[in-house]
């Protein structure tokens, strides 16, 4: 009976730290986040969509995305596969890219229990007008936050062609329960 | 209660707390659209 009790007692401790998981991890992001924002990292990734301006340093940055706002700065991966997600960031292959003009769809994890800290976690942080650095095949692509809408999951037009040079950003929204895309749409600097 | 019933509680609410990670999980890595 006392070897059961001592059993019982684990047991309880398992599943309150299984439920503590459950319920706490999706708020570790946001305290990395207020952690990081006090060290400057904004204006040090706003500093790095300025600069670099030289050929060379442009032709050595790998494919990637930043986003100073929300402290992104991380590189794209192309694929035709959905497990390209499980890499970071997807350049959807239902878009354009950006030297081909048009619209180019990148999407990417909000939050999984297995990756808390998913590589748009904090793109409810970005506003209309915040800047956004696109590093691609060797040059840098500057755009501007235009819109900042919430749309159905099933709500393809987002992802569809358009005329104008634009970068449509999205994930998953609400964080708990995600049933809709927050999406961001921005426009190439002229 | 005797400790045989709280044990299989407890080993009830594991297997249940489990299934709630992994179904959360599941939920959260939808991405995309369509």
């Amino acid at each position: 009976m006392k070897h059961l009790r001592f059993v019982n007692t684990l047991l309880l401790v398992a599943i309150i730290l299984v439920n503590g998981y459950i319920l706490l991890i999706p708020l570790f992001p946001a305290l990395t986040y207020w952690w990081d924002s006090r060290n400057n990292a904004v204006a040090v990734l706003e500093q790095k969509i300025v600069k670099p301006t030289t050929t060379k340093t442009v032709n050595n940055q790998p494919d990637g995305l930043v986003i100073p706002s929300m402290l992104l700065d991380e590189p794209i991966y192309t694929g035709s596969s959905a497990k390209t997600l499980r890499k970071g960031l997807w350049v959807r292959p239902t878009g354009s890219t950006p030297d081909q003009g048009g619209n180019t769809v990148i999407a990417g994890h909000r939050f999984t229990y297995a990756d808390p800290r998913g590589s748009l976690y904090h793109l409810d942080k970005v506003r209309v007008g915040d800047p956004i650095g696109l590093y691609w095949q060797g040059k840098k692509y500057a755009y501007t936050v235009r819109e900042v809408k919430v749309v159905k999951a099933t709500d393809i037009s987002i992802e569809a062609p358009t005329k104008d040079n634009r970068l449509t950003i999205y994930t998953c929204t609400p964080l708990w329960l995600p049933k809709d895309r927050l999406a961001i749409i921005a426009e190439e600097a002229s | 209660m005797s400790e045989k019933v709280r044990f299989w509680i407890l080993i009830a609410l594991l297997l249940a707390s489990i299934a709630l990670l992994v179904i959360s999980n599941r939920i959260n890595g939808q991405v995309l659209v369509g």
